[in-house]
């Protein structure tokens, strides 16, 4: 009646036929679908009539889900070509020529049939009447031939073709020497084609900023650029680029490139915008692998798949951040699951395939590619790829030596619970068992009682052997609180004995009327002799002789009081338990021990008698053995039968390792992705990838086939299906599918990344669409010079590599002046301009227009200049943060939070950006290590273009506008370090003129120290003059708010 | 005046290449592309104003978002059936996606419901202002969005997309038409005080379009409405006159360094915001000055009483934007979070009337002020939310999201008053006749503001983005 009700999903039969279709087509069908040989036979008005009016509304509406480009035939039914719709599909033909009632394809359009109702989305009336119309007149369709495959002509796509390494272009010109740097031969021929000729070498000083704020991020000191003007000598250039790239600078300044790339910022982002707190051992690995030039597709592997490359290498681990670092739904996760996380692996498809492949998979989620050869089933792939995880923190050890011992252990562990583990007879085996027995047995020492208490009324009363029995009234719950003193010098663990007692119920050891007991938690404290507070000691490890079944004594001090440890049914007997400490106690004399054991559990499980000892010593031997291997223990070795060794070694080494394991420091945490995370729904796990089905329309409510981890397979240089073991484990796939990106062969990966790096270099790329390789993308300017560029990234592995090879092309070196001269009538025959604008206005005998490059070619794409850029958002803070000598170099470690939190209405707190010290500690430091809140941005970074994080950000607008100039200039930041560097001026250029007492007035000295520092050249003397009455009317904190706000220093020329 | 020696005129065109840095560092390849189908040929701001792609009916837009999920059956969609059903279990037996729990029994609606007006519109008691108006307004009453969460709701009906990283609505119609005046930004947010709506910043950001384009969150009961237009005081040497001093040099520095370079758009482009700035410092103060309003002003929007008093302001300072200029204004009714705002899972007859109390007076006053000023006439006033709630009862006597159906209003240029389009189903669970969706609400607001929705393109990441994805038609009903 009123309630929703589900559209009925296709009949059985319907399915099977499908499924049917699907396996013939899957493997007769190619890529590309060429419309080019449909022929039309039928050409009379009729034919036209179809094309013209009836095609395009099937085009639209239809072929989507039943057509061969679509590569899906719903129903089994094609409505591409006339014999598709004749034959139909499993309903009968779709189309009965003259008969439009009996015609399911208008039955369908016109949603009469509930049952049938197509397109979800009605198509209009208008529509509709035409194909009656059409039908009613005899249905002409001059589609007779099959619509099949690949166009033989048609090569793919520029980006897909293979790889190869391009010939090294001739000179193109007298003006291209020899020893020609390759970018160069490439570019000049491509100005020459142009008829453009290149701008002249820029200043010295402006290349070296260029190349501070390009590889640095920063500003140069103004002894860094003594330093450089000071070297004549000839490699300087080369030099200096390399000294940049050896520094750690350069690796913190790229890595933020590489983080805008995959979306990565410190918060969910979304409704519940929660802080990552362990999401930045990720940003510190990226920082680590560019600082170290790890080889790209090792950085690929280690970010898809570390834990199945790098299992020896812990601190690669941190590289699974890349799984984690898009946004995050709390509130869907919990409410939505389903249509949460298959959006969820929507976005790690997309970071993927666009970070890494320069691809735009995603646009086939819904339909096959419109524009390049990627179908649903390549989209839902991928999608399987990351089936098998889920957002979340995993655990990890950043040191080496501890991942080290907490494998060998675990590994131990694992084969010690073996029943009969053949492994307990090797030589590690037999390694820990004599280690086990050459150390003394711990030697227990009982507390000497000073009090003991019970908080639930029963009488306490120490017996003659030492153990302390309760009596009388017998509470529902207790606590019992001891003290004591010990002469040992040094306590590593506790025992605690429960013992059996005649007048205990069931003879005890508790006093519930089975004899069980509850044991919620111990603590411990220490009293520090004339100390009334004492300090709580940490229990790490916690073993007993007999646990009931899912009550072990690892409840006792886990922190819960709901849970507890507890012996049923092997009552009327002794157990103990031993609590090792994670740090030795040094007992001083006088010094007291507190033990508490509280038993809340209620009805009575409480305990009847017990006895508290301590030892000192090994505590890895402080163990609590089960009944049974105690007995065995009692045996003489050589009557011992080998099935009571084997027992008994067994639990030694098993309780040995887990001791072991429990003394390693807490492992580190990492926000990723895995199949066993925590967040703050508690712990997840996926035990099995879940299964993947390709979508109607991406309709989680309409699925079709399943589908199998794997990749594009428009690409030809590896399988385009894993075919791995289904029940493998789901790392493979991700291995796999890094193995497919990093593979040699791969068109896309190479070109992908260094046309990144050189965009980043030149603020264009020489496809500018970087993360889009389609047919919807720009086509490279210099293809050659790109596929060159690709090869040298695949041959050597090495961005620093590419980094040379740009910064040291004369390309790189260009002025920015916008003056070219351009032949007018003689393209390809151009001479280096020494021009001055306006002289072409004037006629010159050569004949040629001196025009502004930025007329001729607006975009620069043929780099016959430097394009100006402004500083982006972390090169300005940093840049300042130079200027007033405020920057604080310190690398890794948690993010510096530039704001000050306060609760928010929901989990998300406010952000008050406007309230944070900028004297305080980590105010220095660099923008790359700032916290990202990814749906709250800091005003002064948002001002500057610093992107939106819910999506990939592989480039950033330069924008400009009112607000920013106003937020530039009134900033707290800006004004902070504008009279920080005032002051710093000041007192530089006073200690210089006490000194020398130098000729000139401080005001202006300092004026023209505060210039030379921001522009990096002298100032004018019309420019000391403007800048000094502004200085000594409103300070010098005015005259440096000016100088940040320059378009000579936020520009970079 | 230093800021009157050039005030330079840049086309559309030339603005919006500015916008990206100049040609040479476009952030996005496909910008051209984009612009070329999103502005045409339109060579001036000016004509801009006139609609893009057709002639424009309104000029500016207000839009009063009520954060959370306004109940539509407690409101204007009038459900009798809910009182014959009511106590029985008639929903969904499993928990559909995104519901918070598992569907209660059938709930009626604790308010009184009656007829007002010629167009004999229902609405209940908890709107008794709207109520004197409902002929005045247009009602959308079978609005859809695609999901029972409020983040990827408020997204959707803010930019069209379930997912963040998306232009808003007020991102898009800033790209396209820019400010009124260029004195003021083109998209202003007024939050409400007590925090900001689901998804923070998100539903508000220029998503893929520069920074520029994002709305400006303004706190109108802050000193410093517009952050960063002065120095914070203290810092006394970017105060007053040393400011304007700085300013000036400033830019005769810049201007000498631009001929210096041979100039180039982007440097002057960077002067000529410089100098935008001087002037919207000049003209940011007087828009938050109330003292030019009268005290019956001040009274008819509420702000002489506690519970109306700040929607009231808000509401007022929406009229004086778009007065001096802002093109779109957004006014947010209650924060994120359980309590303050209209996400009443808890309690409809206790938490619902206080809501709605704290808008509905505002609002009508909004209204008739914008008519009384003859700003009706080119300006649009639109009510929405994120999504509807169930007729099912949750923890006794509350609400559950629901996506199935939901109700918004506008009022103003180029809309029929007195109509309703759409209706749900009985017990409005389900929209059932005439629905819409955020998509068609966005194609038809671009439609008043001379915009072609379909025309409105960028590219970003491979695709051609538009505000309604691949979908929207405009709502041809309600146009008058």
């Amino acid at each position: 009646m009123m309630v929703h009700h589900e559209k009925p999903r296709l009949n059985l039969f319907a399915r099977r036929r499908y499924d049917l279709m699907a396996v013939v087509w899957s493997h007769i069908e190619l890529w590309i679908v060429s419309w080019a040989g449909v022929t039309v036979f039928a050409a009379d008005d009729d034919a036209d009539y179809f094309v013209r009016e009836i095609q395009p509304i099937l085009q639209q509406h239809c072929y989507e889900c039943h057509s061969h480009q679509a590569g899906t035939m719903e129903g089994g039914l094609a409505l591409d070509w006339r014999s598709g719709w004749a034959n139909g599909g499993d309903r009968g033909p779709a189309v009965v020529p003259n008969d439009v009632e009996n015609s399911w394809l208008i039955r369908a359009v016109r949603h009469s049939d509930p049952d049938l109702q197509m397109p979800a989305e009605k198509i209009s009336d208008e529509e509709i009447a035409k194909l009656e119309q059409w039908v009613q007149s005899g249905a002409v369709d001059p589609r007779v031939v099959r619509p099949t495959t690949e166009d033989a002509d048609r090569s793919p796509w520029w980006s897909l073709q293979p790889l190869s390494r391009p010939m090294l272009p001739e000179s193109p010109s007298s003006l291209v020497s020899d020893a020609k740097h390759p970018i160069d031969g490439w570019i000049e021929k491509s100005l020459n084609e142009q008829g453009l000729s290149p701008q002249p070498r820029a200043e010295r000083r402006t290349l070296m900023r260029r190349l501070w704020i390009d590889l640095l991020g920063m500003h140069p000191t103004l002894a860094e650029l003594e330093a450089f003007e000071r070297d004549s000598s000839p490699d300087a250039w080369t030099r200096l680029v390399d000294e940049c790239l050896a520094r750690p600078q350069y690796a913190e300044r790229w890595a933020r490139h590489w983080l805008d790339t995959v979306h990565y910022a410190d918060s969910h982002g979304f409704e519940h915008d929660v802080f990552r707190p362990h999401a930045w051992p990720y940003r510190d690995y990226v920082v680590r692998a560019l600082s170290k030039d790890l080889p790209w597709a090792d950085f690929i592997r280690a970010q898809l798949a570390a834990d199945h490359f790098f299992p020896e290498d812990p601190t690669s681990l941190a590289a699974l951040g890349f799984l984690g670092a898009g946004p995050y739904d709390q509130s869907a996760a919990a409410t939505a699951p389903l249509s949460f996380e298959y959006l969820d692996r929507d976005d790690l498809v997309t970071q993927v395939c666009g970070s890494l492949l320069s691809t735009t998979a995603n646009c086939a989620r819904c339909h096959a590619h419109k524009f390049d050869p990627i179908s649903q089933q390549d989209y839902f792939a991928l999608q399987a790829v990351f089936a098998g995880v889920l957002k979340g923190e995993i655990r990890y050890d950043s040191d080496v030596t501890v991942a080290t011992e907490r494998q060998r252990w675990q590994r131990v562990l694992n084969e010690a619970k073996v029943p009969n583990s053949p492994w307990l007879q090797t030589a590690d085996a037999d390694e820990i068992m004599q280690q086990w027995q050459a150390a003394k047995p711990p030697r227990w020492s009982p507390l000497n009682y000073e009090t003991f208490y019970s908080n639930g009324g029963a009488e306490l009363q120490r017996l003659e052997d030492g153990s302390i029995l309760a009596g009388g009234p017998n509470p529902e719950q207790e606590t019992f609180v001891v003290t004591g003193t010990t002469e040992l010098a040094t306590v590593t663990a506790l025992r605690l004995d429960v013992l059996p007692h005649d007048s205990l119920p069931a003879m005890g050891p508790g006093r519930a009327a089975n004899g069980n007991l509850h044991l919620n938690e111990i603590a411990m404290h220490y009293f520090s002799p004339g100390n009334a507070v004492p300090t709580k000691l940490t229990i790490a490890a916690a073993t007993a002789d007999f646990n009931q079944d899912g009550w072990t004594i690892e409840h006792a001090i886990d922190g819960n009081p709901q849970s507890a440890w507890a012996i049923h049914p092997h009552v009327g007997q002794p157990h103990h338990g031993i609590f090792v400490l994670s740090q030795p106690l040094q007992v001083e004399p006088q010094g007291k021990i507190l033990v508490s054991l509280r038993q809340t559990h209620g009805g009575s499980h409480v305990i009847g008698r017990f006895a508290v000892s301590v030892c000192e010593g090994d505590s890895l031997h402080a163990v609590a053995l089960s009944t049974e291997s105690q007995a065995i223990e009692q045996i003489p070795l050589h009557e011992r039968t080998i099935e009571q060794s084997q027992k008994l070694r067994g639990e030694i080494v098993a309780k040995f390792a887990e001791q072991r394991l429990k003394l390693l420091p807490e492992p580190g945490r990492l926000y990723a992705a895995g199949k066993d995370v925590e967040n703050e729904r508690g712990r997840l796990q996926v035990p099995q990838p879940r299964t993947i089905h390709v979508l109607t329309r991406g309709d989680l409510e309409k699925p079709r086939d399943v589908e199998s981890p794997g990749a594009l397979s428009a690409l030809t240089h590896a399988a385009p299906r894993f075919a791995l073991d289904p029940t493998a484990d789901e790392v493979l796939h991700r291995a796999a599918l890094a193995e497919w990106i990093v593979h040699p062969d791969n068109p896309l990966t190479w070109r992908s990344m260094a046309n990144r790096v050189w965009y980043y270099h030149f603020g264009r790329g020489l496809t500018n669409t970087v993360n889009d390789f389609g047919r919807m993308g720009e086509l490279p300017s210099h293809p050659e010079l790109l596929d060159w560029l690709a090869c040298e990234l695949r041959d050597t592995g090495s961005l620093k590599h590419l980094h040379r090879l740009i910064c040291t092309s004369e390309a790189y070196q260009r002025s920015s002046e916008a003056v070219v001269v351009r032949s007018a009538n003689q393209p390809g025959i151009v001479e280096r301009s020494t021009t001055q604008p306006g002289i072409g206005e004037q006629g010159t005998a050569q004949q040629r227009i001196a025009e502004r490059s930025t007329t001729i070619d607006p975009e620069n794409r043929w780099y016959a200049r430097w394009s100006r850029r402004r500083l982006d958002a972390e090169s300005f803070r940093d840049s300042v943060l130079v200027l007033s000598g405020r920057l604080d170099l310190t690398m890794g470690g948690p993010g510096v939070k530039y704001f000050r939190e306060s609760p928010g209405p929901q989990i998300t707190p406010k952000l008050h950006y406007d309230d944070f010290d900028l004297d305080g500690p980590g105010a220095g430091r660099r923008s790359i290590y700032r916290v990202v809140w990814r749906g709250i941005p800091d005003p002064l970074f948002e001002a500057l273009d610093f992107p939106d994080l819910g999506l990939l950000a592989p480039q950033r607008h330069q924008s400009t506008s009112p607000l920013q100039t106003l937020t530039l200039l009134n900033h707290r930041f800006v004004l902070h370090h504008a009279q920080v560097w005032a002051q710093q001026c000041q007192t530089e250029v006073n200690h210089a003129f006490e000194s020398e007492q130098a000729a000139q007035p401080p005001v202006e000295q300092t004026i023209r120290l505060a210039v030379q520092h921001a522009w990096l050249r002298a100032a004018t003397d019309a420019e000391v003059v403007a800048l000094r009455s502004l200085a000594e009317e409103h300070g010098m904190a005015a005259v440096c708010r000016l100088l940040i706000n320059s378009n000579e220093f936020l520009y970079v020329d | 005046m230093w800021i009157e020696q050039r005030r330079p005129t840049f086309s559309r065109r030339e603005w919006l290449a500015n916008a990206g840095g100049g040609f040479g560092s476009l952030a996005l390849a496909g910008w051209l592309s984009g612009e070329g189908v999103a502005v045409g040929n339109d060579d001036t701001t000016s004509k801009v104003q006139d609609g893009l792609h057709h002639p424009a009916r309104v000029k500016r837009v207000i839009q009063l978002f009520m954060n959370g999920g306004a109940s539509p059956m407690d409101t204007f969609d009038y459900k009798p059936a809910l009182e014959k059903y009511h106590g029985q279990m008639l929903g969904p037996t499993e928990k559909p996606e995104g519901f918070t729990g598992p569907p209660g029994a059938v709930m009626k609606s604790p308010f009184t419901f009656q007829q007002y007006g010629e167009s004999g519109r229902w609405v209940s008691s908890v709107f008794p202002h709207q109520a004197k108006i409902v002929d005045q307004l247009t009602f959308l009453m079978a609005m859809t969005s695609k999901s029972n969460v409020h983040g990827p709701a408020s997204y959707m009906m803010n930019t069209g997309f379930i997912l963040p990283g998306f232009p808003s609505m007020g991102s898009w119609i800033s790209y396209a038409l820019g400010s009124v005046s260029e004195e003021l930004p083109a998209f202003v947010v007024l939050p409400d005080p007590r925090g900001l709506p689901y998804n923070q910043k998100g539903n508000f950001s220029s998503g893929f379009l520069p920074a520029q384009y994002q709305g400006t969150l303004l706190d109108v009961h802050r000193p410093d409405v517009v952050p960063h237009l002065h120095a914070p005081p203290e810092f006394g040497f970017a105060h007053g006159a040393s400011d304007l001093a700085t300013q000036k040099l400033l830019c005769e520095l810049n201007r000498q360094h631009a001929i210096a370079q041979q100039s180039d758009s982007q440097l002057e482009s960077q002067i000529a915001a410089g100098e935008l700035a001087a002037r919207m410092q000049l003209a940011a103060p007087s828009v938050f000055d109330l003292s030019g309003e009268t005290e019956a002003t001040l009274q008819a929007y509420g702000m002489n009483q506690e519970a109306t008093a700040d929607f009231g302001k808000r509401c007022l300072m929406a009229r004086r934007l778009i007065e001096r200029g802002t093109r779109f204004v957004q006014v947010w009714s209650g924060p994120q979070g359980a309590v303050n705002n209209w996400d009443n899972h808890g309690s409809i007859p206790n938490e619902l009337p206080p809501m709605a109390l704290s808008v509905d007076q505002p609002m009508v006053a909004l209204v008739e002020d914008l008519r009384s000023r003859g700003l009706l006439a080119d300006t649009l006033v639109i009510w929405t939310t994120e999504f509807g709630r169930t007729p099912f009862a949750q923890s006794g006597v509350g609400r559950d999201h629901n996506r199935g159906t939901f109700v918004s209003w506008l009022v103003g240029a180029g809309v029929r008053p007195g109509v309703a389009v759409g209706e749900s189903d009985e017990l409005g669970y389900q929209a059932a006749v005439d629905k819409t969706d955020c998509h068609d609400f966005h194609a038809t607001i671009l439609h008043l503001l001379g915009i072609d929705h379909q025309r409105l393109v960028v590219r970003t990441g491979g695709i051609d983005r538009r505000l309604t994805d691949v979908h929207g038609r405009v709502i041809g009903k309600i146009l008058s």
